[in-house]
């Protein structure tokens, strides 16, 4: 099956996606996202990469689709954002698992 | 633990003993997978990190490209060059079953040919920030497909351990307990049968000497 790539964010961090074929959603407020989820979670995109000021805005509804396959939904840093939010969000699910977090062992590999 | 409310019977007894059993096997199966799962998402973890890390240095990268780029040509104009390009069916989805957890699987077709904005208008930096956004794009889909799968295989995991500890610290400690419960209750019957029935013959005995 084929589907779709969207990257929803500030003007400025998604600008560059769009002649990569991704399916881009400018929002000027990151909780203007939470209009588009509808279509977003539809199943027509795989993967949705949100900027990470509107992943804070949409956290409840990617909640939702947590149990589903798709859409995959990845935070991606945005422009002039710190960062750290998508490790976060992975460490959330590791500690879910597993009832604790996992101390980094940067030696491996 | 309370023991369930039963019937101390025979009946009963069998019962329990046989559901005893079903739970210790579905234990052991229950125990056997979350073990299994756990394997599969610790060896997944690490190299989640590091792919993590990878990518956001090189959007970080790609980004700060991009500022220089509309630096040069002005927000307007790189604006406009970027417009080019239609979204794509970028993926070809498939689906992998990791012990009994649906974990997406992301092909990446051809990622379209870039270009379509004027060369003349636009600073050299900018084809070098698109270059850049090339390459990440797809180890983001990777990564993508990657988190989803922890994320899959976290809720299972928290599942499955739940399972595991209802069955050996509630369900099972429950049956043991009721099970003794009734084999005491029934020893007891016996008991006082047996007194009962030396006491009559006694008295019979008595009636007869």
């Amino acid at each position: 099956m084929s589907a779709r790539v969207a990257v929803v964010g500030d003007p400025t961090s998604v600008a560059g996606f769009r002649p990569l074929g991704f399916a881009v959603f400018p929002v000027e407020v990151p909780a203007a996202a939470r209009d588009l989820w509808a279509e977003l979670a539809g199943g027509e995109y795989g993967v949705v990469f949100v900027t990470e000021p509107v992943y804070e805005a949409v956290k409840d509804l990617v909640r939702e689709t947590a149990d589903r396959p798709v859409p995959a939904v990845t935070v991606i840093p945005g422009a002039g954002s710190a960062g750290g939010v998508g490790q976060a969000k992975i460490d959330r699910a590791i500690e879910r698992a597993l009832g604790t977090t996992v101390p980094v062992r940067e030696e491996e590999g | 633990m309370p023991a369930i409310r039963v019937n101390p019977n025979r009946m009963e007894l069998l019962r329990l003993r046989t559901r005893g059993d079903v739970a210790r096997r579905g234990h052991k199966l229950l125990k056997d997978k979350l073990d299994e799962l756990m394997k599969e998402f610790l060896a997944r973890i690490g190299a989640n990190r590091r792919l993590r890390t990878e990518v956001e240095r090189d959007l970080g990268i790609a980004s700060g490209l991009l500022t220089v780029a509309r630096a040069e040509a002005g927000s307007a104009t790189l604006a406009q060059a970027l417009m080019a390009g239609e979204p794509a069916d970028l993926l070809i989805t498939g689906e992998k079953h990791v012990m009994s957890v649906v974990v997406p699987v992301f092909e990446v077709a051809e990622l379209p040919e870039r270009g379509g904005y004027s060369f003349a208008t636009t600073p050299a930096v900018l084809d070098g920030a698109l270059e850049r956004l090339a390459d990440v794009a797809p180890k983001m889909i990777e990564l993508a497909e990657r988190e989803k799968a922890i994320e899959l295989l976290a809720a299972e995991i928290e599942r499955t351990r739940r399972r595991v500890n209802a069955l050996e610290y509630v369900l099972i400690p429950q049956i043991v307990e009721t099970v003794r419960d009734i084999q005491m209750k029934m020893d007891e019957a016996e008991r006082g049968n047996l007194t009962r029935l030396m006491k009559v013959k006694e008295i019979i005995a008595a009636k007869e000497g």
